[in-house]
């Protein structure tokens, strides 16, 4: 990474002009803020390992300065900020939650209110909704954050803009790759994706990110080519649009970003996006599961469903409300942007210097719960991908800027010509040698003297000839794409472009319309079939244990039936009922006729064989 | 056709059985388990007319005609296993294997590519 100094005018100019357009969802109550105000507020605090939590630094005597001048701590400490305390609701409001709620209350009845969609349950499946319900189990055990922090935090974030009403984002440029990175760094003081939107998770602090790759031409002009959007923890092509896409929604030069209610990931287009938590099976049974599905398809030709069924069986639904219908910051916006807080180069200390997290560390052993680290590092404190690599982070590391892709390609072609000739000297010089070898080889034969001589110039003539066969095979290749390259640098210089989705496996969109319109008994179903088979299968153990079996086959396959019939599978369950059915009566069958069926295998055989000399026989 | 064969099989089968019974007569006494056997064989009527559908659905390459058909072989799977673990007629095992064939034919890409719904242009969205 190149780490060129970029005047404070020139960089912040540039972010300002190209700075995105937030949209955020009715009901969120967080918005991007600068980090002094929050930092202020805070306290500071560190966890060592098998001690109580200790506050370092009282809260209101903490500054961007003060944060990073941490000492050296021992291993496992972890250093955190805490903004909110259960106490500040009731110092705060001097009536405890009640003033808060009232606050909440009246937000509800109002047109800022949050409207859940059909329910996210109503959308996966069965083993899915199972599996969520053990999730929130599982939550009351993890360490969380706690339920009144959301409402405190609210109060905080209230009490901050109330002094000063700001919307401000953090700003950095810099050059890597022959790409200008703009990178937008948004600081959210909650995430209340839990407790407000029936997300995955809460915790202080929010850290979101946009870049922006521009290109620069020989004056000096830049123009816009990829933007990347961070959501959640992808990585990657899939995150990455060309600025000529028409996903990448544009105010101006401002790309647009529809923001997740309390989650805060970024999108492209409005709507709601359903986010699968997925559960990998354990790695030998993953191992044998595939092994099973590749026998089942290739060898036996079956079909074999969803090609994405990875090494995941068991997801857990969240949805991401990013509607777009709330608060929008920016060009043509409701609120516009303060000047940006850039982040220079070498960054400053409030940056590099702490490396903790930046709100409460809940101690959550899958770190959902816990708050994140600030742009630089990841919650281990290692530096993080987005920060020392942004071009590798969304794919763009083997896309050459336009003005370096001609360069690039001819480079390449002539990399592979060079080669082509060093394989053809190699190839001739081969050849040459492997014809004397074979006139050498043919003057032994039937010498028995030199009956071992001969077995030696054999194998070394096998040997020859397979690899000049590999030679050829690797120059016939390497002339082709060759002969690629230079289509393709033709196509560049009539001014043809790539497909802008060409490098887009999976894209996340929202959900459809016909997905949207899950029917109301469906939604109903959803919510409550998975305790009613449990209750069922109670009721069967108690009232009906003599025919315990049956009942429960019974009920398994009423319950699978109308989960089908809701979710429009039923011709998967026909088919997956079917299977398991055809695999249990071939082991009767094996069973019972084991010998009889082996009898009949080699009569198989020995008539196929009698039949197939027989035909030759004929010939 | 398969499933036409199915169908004929099965009459072919239970007319078979009907008349073994015929011939000994109906004596409850010493034919009484085979006259049982050849009563539940009844139990495969209803998915032999599904068969039946669902063959001339597969005439006319209607999408329900596979759904027919998977029932059908599933039902007459479920029978025939209900059947083995209570009374062990002869005639299932045909009829078994008869199925289990059937059901590979069925799930085999071939002919799911035929009987697929159209799918949606819109990609579907991932994590």
């Amino acid at each position: 990474m190149e780490t060129e100094q970029f005047g404070v005018e020139a960089a912040t100019a540039l972010l300002r002009r190209f700075e995105p357009v937030i949209r955020s969802t009715t009901g969120d109550r967080f918005y991007p803020m600068d980090v002094e105000p929050y930092v202020r507020a805070c306290s500071l605090w560190v966890q060592r390992p098998g001690e109580e939590a200790v506050c370092i630094v009282p809260g209101g005597e903490l500054s961007l300065d003060r944060l990073a001048q941490q000492p050296r701590d021992e291993a496992g400490a972890v250093h955190f900020l805490k903004f909110t305390d259960a106490d500040d609701l009731g110092s705060d409001s001097r009536g405890g939650l009640g003033p808060f709620r009232r606050r909440a209350r009246d937000r509800k009845g109002s047109k800022r209110a949050f409207k859940a969609g059909r329910g996210r349950l109503a959308r996966v499946g069965y083993f899915s909704r199972f599996v969520d319900a053990l999730y929130s189990i599982a939550l009351l055990a993890r360490g969380r954050v706690p339920g009144e922090s959301a409402a405190a935090a609210s109060v905080a974030y209230e009490r901050i803009m109330a002094e000063r009403e700001q919307y401000r984002y953090h700003g950095r440029v810099l050059r890597q790759d022959g790409w200008m990175v703009l990178q937008y760094w948004l600081f959210y003081p909650f995430n209340d994706w839990r407790s407000g939107f029936f997300g995955a998770n809460d915790h202080e602090a929010d850290w979101e990110k946009i870049f922006i790759y521009l290109s620069e031409s020989e004056s000096g002009e830049v123009s816009p080519e990829w933007v990347a959007y961070a959501a959640h923890n992808y990585t990657g092509d899939n995150l990455r649009r060309r600025w000529d896409d028409p996903e990448v929604e544009r105010v101006g030069e401002h790309p647009v970003i529809y923001v997740g209610a309390g989650s805060h990931a970024s999108y492209y287009a409005p709507g709601e996006y359903l986010t699968e938590l997925t559960l990998p099976l354990p790695s030998p049974l993953a191992r044998m599961t595939e092994t099973v599905r590749t026998f089942w398809k290739t060898r036996l030709g079956q079909y074999v469903g969803d090609e994405d069924g990875g090494a995941g069986y068991f997801s857990i639904p969240f949805v991401d409300y990013a509607r777009g219908d709330g608060l929008s910051v920016g060009e043509g916006g409701d609120r516009a942007w303060d000047e940006p807080r850039l982040i220079t180069d070498p960054p400053p200390d409030w940056v590099s210097g702490y490396r903790g997290l930046w709100g409460l560390y809940a101690r959550d052993p899958f770190e959902g719960e816990d708050a994140p680290a600030g742009p630089m590092y990841n919650r281990d404190k290692s530096v993080s991908r987005a920060w020392y690599d942004p071009v590798g982070w969304a794919g763009l590391d083997k896309v050459p800027p336009p003005t370096e892709a001609m360069e690039a390609i001819l480079e390449q072609r002539a990399d592979i010509v060079s080669r082509c000739e060093a394989l053809r000297v190699e190839i001739s010089e081969k050849s040459g040698r492997l014809k004397k070898l074979g006139a050498e080889l043919a003057a032994m034969r039937d010498r028995s003297h030199l009956d071992a001589p001969y077995e030696e110039g054999a194998r070394r003539v096998a040997e020859l000839s397979g690899e000049l066969d590999r030679l050829r095979a690797r120059l016939a290749t390497d002339e082709a794409v060759s002969e690629s390259l230079e289509e393709y640098a033709d196509r560049l210089k009539a001014g043809e472009r790539d497909p802008a989705r060409s490098h887009i496996v999976r894209a996340h969109r929202p959900a459809s319309e016909d997905e949207l319109r899950v029917s109301r008994v469906a939604e109903a179903w959803a919510a409550v079939s998975v305790s009613l088979m449990l209750i069922s299968f109670v009721g069967i153990s108690l009232f009906a244990r003599e025919h315990l079996i049956s009942m429960l086959v019974f009920s398994i396959a009423f319950f699978a039936f109308a989960e089908a019939g809701f979710r429009g599978r039923l011709v998967n369950l026909v088919s997956s009922a079917n299977i398991g059915l055809a695999v249990v009566a071939t082991l009767i069958i094996v069973y019972e006729f084991f010998w009889t069926l082996v009898v009949a295998s080699v009569l198989v055989v020995g008539l196929y064989v009698l039949w197939d000399n027989l035909r030759e026989l004929r010939r | 056709m398969l499933l036409i064969l199915e169908v004929i099989g099965l009459v072919l089968l239970g007319g078979f059985e009907f008349l073994q019974v015929q011939r000994g007569g109906i004596d409850l006494g010493g034919q009484r388990h085979q006259a049982v056997e050849v009563a539940v064989f009844a139990l495969f009527v209803p998915s032999a007319i599904l068969t039946l559908l669902a063959a001339l659905s597969f005439l006319f390459l209607h999408r329900r005609g596979w759904l027919l058909a998977a029932i059908a072989q599933g039902l007459n799977l479920a029978v025939c296993l209900w059947l083995y673990s209570w009374f062990q007629p002869a005639y299932v095992y045909p009829i078994m294997a008869y199925c289990a064939l059937m059901i590979l034919y069925l799930n085999s890409q071939d002919v799911r590519a035929v009987f697929r719904p159209r799918q949606d242009s819109r990609a579907s969205h991932g994590n």
